[in-house]
């Protein structure tokens, strides 16, 4: 077996199975899903055509090399690298913004030949990489306020690029890493009470002037703000600055909405109140639960579901892949999936604590928040509890930068994870 | 670093995301387990969509077959009913409004109307669409989720304005309708209901059943299923015959031409109607759309009145027409016979201190009874009045078909007028009016009102001795027309007043209408019109020995009916007992095509 060792990855056997189910279950389902629709009198309606699986396969193989590549590539290097590896990405980034043509409304691709290239997944790489320098140099060098505030600029960059694109749902992905490695590296509970409350005032404000169309949801989140800073031990200044924040970003939120594009704005509204739109935005949400509770313990059967044959899930293949599992092999089937991503995420955190350089460790933590924000947000959405926001599921969604990107960020976890102390 | 806050954020790290995965599963949970069936059932509901289908109304032909009224298709664009929400249209609906470029407000006020008014499939966006909007919106099909072209029957009159007021129209039902017909069973908004005549009265025969099916649809809502559950199969309209001839029809329009005038006949031997023609008349194929504004002002502003059916809508007094009542009526109770003479005419009578004048102002000189008939001699008229009771004279006009709603077809029949002494008691108080309404009620002018088809019924009966049943339009062999009572005249007297109004055709007023080879019975008049020209009566029958047929023409401010109304009868009789050159003609049918016109 030896001479064959060359094809497995070093590092946790569990993290490497848990990618090869992943790749097989999403290999089923898109076969599944790119099954021809029988339509009227008989003729065969494509659908989904069947190149989507096939094309799945090819990026599949591409992913495994990739993977075992980086797995193998030693950290150093790659922590040397990873500032001028991520200049490059964000050179890219401003390109596709003026050179890039406009697919779909959005400007996200690079073309070169017959490849689609989105730049802003190869930033997820280099975001995490050039973060996890930062950082693990703050850490060597003694921490510093001084580095988070460097990581959140280089966080900004990337982040205000690809929402320009524009393409929300990549761009949230940088800040849930940069959460995910700043409390790593340690931050401040001020700030994190500062930063939470800052959201929470947000959001409420959304809420009192767009869904309840009445000021005293906010006006009472307010009050209990000041009743909390009343009871808190607090300096006067700390609790002047965080009242500001509060106060800032709720009365901001109105001039941010007005930036939204109208078909955000119609989304946001529309998770609210999925009816009010029952064929337009809100259409996927719906038929997506529907697919999701029809599946019922045990699923339709494969190849049997008929919320995915008779094309009522929109992006059944890529972004509401779920809503097929769900409906095609049941609650069982989603468990074991969602089971799958829980041994990564639990695994890549171990490895983030017992790494043996502080570089590997922030990897690792980006790694996985990673998986933990796209799984998350992604069944969220097609469940119904989160609007509707353009997120693939890593891994099991059809799409090539997604399955390669995900198995480069594995290959760098299984990499950290040959680096262990233990090792 | 120290190793303890490493394992306290690991511990923080780990923490979350279960609660993070168990909220995930937990939520999955309960959609998949506890309200799996609910979802269940929404899938199926997904894939199966309730369409119903409106029956075709059934055909209406006349006496030979020929259809006069049948039905095409014309399609509807319809949107789902939820595109428009309590807070306005969704994005769907607001793009298909601009493209069409429909009213905004107009357009969402008229699907609200749908949606409020129980309507349980999709709202019609454009009814009866063209060619150019189907095909915009089965090019775009995919992007437009639910919205659909569904094929409706439209109703379409094959013979335009010739039976307008006989066979009436469809027209949408709208919310009036829905509370007026106690029995709102199955009307929609939008289906179509009989708003007049015949499409009226006989609705409940003619519309049939609406089916429901299920259709199996994909998620733009395209019908995808190759073949539907019917749960409610379509019941067709059943199909009418009327009595009426579309041959008679056409040459009464002929006769009448451009005339504001009706003409009526009734085959004396059944009551069926062969012929109803009333002009100015309207195209009904214009009231089964949404007709225009400006259209619909050009039809409810003419002066003319086209929608007013004045074969049963309209009343006149009947004027010389009723002389034969009056005859009856003096014959009846024996004040005069058919030889009688009496004081000669010298160009009117003294009643009291007023002068009532005869037509022929020069007098008539000495007439006997038959001559007062032949030369339509009021004096005479004004004298046997006064050997009258009033009530026996409205008794006997009763007894005739008088002064009741004759047909039960049309909603706005008139019933007329046969004043008696209640009547007059009721109108002017006890005592406080004069035997002097006698002169006019023998003449039938006064407060005597009749309808055309009231006279029509009228002259079958003294054609017939009494034998012909109130008039039909729908020929109903199961069911025979119910003959009437028996006239509270003597047979004797009958024949007299039948050839007394022979010789009118023969030798006097009426001989315009006189034929060749068919022996007309008939009576002129001429009914006073305070608002302006006389109106020009003649009613007769034919042919005399064995009567056929009977029929009554009124020209509205023509003058005598001598000269005007008598032509119009004669020309309709040549073409019944097809005599001479004048085969009945027959129209080519009006070609509506699915846009209406």
């Amino acid at each position: 077996m030896t001479y064959l060792s060359f094809l497995f990855p070093p590092g946790d056997r569990w993290i490497f199975f848990a990618w090869f189910f992943l790749c097989l279950i999403s290999l089923a389902v898109l076969w599944s899903v790119t099954e021809p629709i029988h339509g009227p009198y008989n003729q065969l309606d494509p659908g989904v055509a069947k190149g989507v699986f096939y094309r799945q396969i090819f990026w599949m193989v591409i992913g495994f090399v990739a993977l075992l590549i980086v797995s193998r590539v030693p950290l150093r290097y790659l922590d040397n690298i990873a500032i001028p590896l991520f200049l490059f990405t964000v050179f890219l980034l401003v390109l596709i913004l003026v050179v890039g043509p406009r697919i779909g409304g959005a400007r996200r691709w690079l073309v070169i030949g017959p490849i689609h290239f989105q730049p802003s997944e190869l930033a997820k790489v280099t975001f995490i990489l050039v973060t996890a320098n930062i950082l693990g140099r703050a850490v060597d060098e003694g921490r510093g306020l001084v580095a988070a505030l460097v990581s959140f600029l280089v966080m900004a960059l990337p982040m205000f690029l690809v929402l320009r694109e524009p393409d929300l749902g990549t761009s949230l992905v940088f800040l849930a890493i940069w959460v995910g490695m700043v409390f790593w590296y340690g931050f401040p509970g001020i700030l994190l009470l500062g930063a939470g409350s800052a959201v929470l005032s947000a959001v409420i404000m959304f809420y009192s002037e767009s869904v309840a169309r009445e000021a005293w949801p906010w006006g009472l989140y307010v009050l209990l703000i000041l009743a909390v800073l009343y009871f808190v031990r607090l300096s006067i200044l700390s609790k002047v600055v965080l009242l500001a924040i509060n106060i800032g970003f709720g009365i901001g939120i109105p001039f941010f909405w007005d930036k939204l594009q109208g078909y955000q704005q119609e989304r946001i509204l529309t998770f609210f109140d999925p009816s009010r739109d029952a064929f337009g935005s809100g259409y996927q949400a719906i038929q997506s639960k529907v697919a999701i509770g029809s599946g019922g313990l045990f699923g339709t059967h494969y190849l049997q579901g008929t919320q995915k044959g008779l094309a009522f899930l929109p992006e059944r293949h890529t972004d509401f892949i779920f809503s097929v599992v769900g409906e095609e092999l049941g609650f069982f089937g989603a468990a074991v999936l969602l089971g799958l991503f829980l041994i990564i995420i639990l695994r890549g955190i171990d490895y983030g604590a017992a790494a043996r350089r502080p570089f590997g460790r922030f990897v690792a933590v980006g790694v996985v928040t990673y998986f933990t924000f796209h799984v998350v947000v992604n069944v969220a959405i097609t469940t119904g509890l989160l609007p509707v926001t353009g997120l693939p599921l890593p891994l099991i969604s059809y799409g090539g930068s997604n399955l390669l990107v995900s198995s480069v960020l594995l290959g760098l976890l299984l990499n950290v994870s040959s680096r262990t102390f233990e090792n | 670093m120290a190793e303890r806050e490493h394992l306290i954020r690991r511990g923080i790290f780990r923490t979350v995301v279960i609660i993070l995965f168990m909220i995930l599963v937990g939520n999955i949970f309960v959609m998949m387990v506890p309200r799996h069936s609910y979802y269940k059932d929404q899938a199926l509901e997904n894939r199966q969509v309730r369409f119903r289908v409106r029956a075709p109304r059934g055909l209406i032909m006349d006496r030979d077959g020929v259809i006069l009224a049948d039905n095409t298709y014309i399609a509807d664009i319809t949107v789902p009913k939820n595109s428009l929400g309590s807070d306005g249209p969704d994005s769907t609906l607001t793009r298909l409004i601009n493209w069409f470029d429909l009213p905004p407000e107009a357009t969402l006020a008229r699907l609200r109307e749908q949606k409020e008014t129980g309507h349980r499939g999709a709202l019609v966006l454009i009814s009866n669409a063209s060619m150019p909007q189907i095909a915009a919106i089965e090019e775009r099909g995919r992007q437009l989720p639910g919205v659909r072209v569904e094929a409706r029957p439209r109703r379409r009159y094959l013979f335009g304005e010739l039976f307008a007021h006989v066979i009436g129209y469809v027209g949408e039902v709208v919310r009036a309708d829905l509370d007026t017909t106690g029995d709102s069973t199955g009307y929609r908004i939008g289906d179509m209901i009989g708003k007049q005549g015949i499409e009226s009265s006989l609705e409940n025969l003619l519309r049939g059943g609406s089916g429901i099916k299920l259709e199996e649809v994909n998620a733009s809502g395209r019908v995808v299923g190759r073949r539907p559950v019917w749960l409610q199969d379509v019941t067709p309209g059943k199909d009418v015959t009327l009595s009426v001839s579309l041959a008679l029809q056409h040459r009464m329009a002929e006769a009448i031409g451009e005339r504001t005038a009706c003409g009526v006949a009734v085959d004396t031997r059944s009551g069926e109607v062969l012929a109803a023609y009333s002009h100015p008349a309207f195209d009904p194929n214009l009231m089964t759309v949404p007709i225009s504004a400006e259209q619909w002002n050009t039809l409810s502003g003419n002066p003319e009145k086209p929608f007013f059916n004045r074969i049963v809508q309209a009343t006149y007094p009947p004027a010389s027409l009723y002389k034969p009542v009056t005859s009856l009526a003096g014959l009846a109770n024996g004040v005069i016979s058919t030889s009688s003479i009496l004081e000669p005419c010298l160009g009117g009578w003294q009643f009291g201190n007023r002068y009532f004048r005869c037509w022929k102002r020069a007098g008539h000189g000495l007439v006997d009874h038959t001559q007062a008939i032949v030369q339509s001699c009021d004096t005479f008229y004004y004298q046997l009045g006064l050997r009258l009771e009033l009530d026996q004279l409205a008794a006997a006009a009763r007894s005739l078909g008088l002064g009741r709603v004759c047909t039960k077809v049309f909603a706005d029949e008139a019933s007329g007028n046969i004043p008696d002494t209640a009547w007059y008691d009721k109108r002017f108080g006890k005592g406080k009016w004069t035997r002097g309404v006698l002169l006019n009620n023998a003449i039938g002018q006064g407060e005597i009102l009749v309808t055309p088809i009231q006279m029509a019924v009228l002259t079958a009966r003294l054609a017939t001795s009494g034998r012909t049943p109130d008039p039909v339009f729908v020929i109903n062999p199961r069911s025979p027309a119910k003959l009437p009572d028996a006239l509270p005249f003597r047979e004797s007297d009958l024949a007299w007043v039948r050839r007394t109004m022979e010789l009118v055709v023969s030798e006097g007023t009426g001989k315009a209408a006189k034929l060749d080879s068919i022996d007309v019975a008939g009576k002129t008049g001429t009914a006073q019109n305070p608002h302006g020209d006389d109106h020009a009566w003649f009613m007769c029958f034919a042919p005399v020995k064995n009567p056929e047929v009977a029929m009554v023409v009124i020209v509205e401010n023509a003058g005598h009916g001598s000269s005007e109304a008598a032509p119009v009868a004669r020309k309709w009789l040549e073409a019944y007992f097809a005599v001479g050159d004048s085969l009945p003609s027959l129209p080519a049918p009006v070609l509506v095509n699915g846009r209406g016109h």
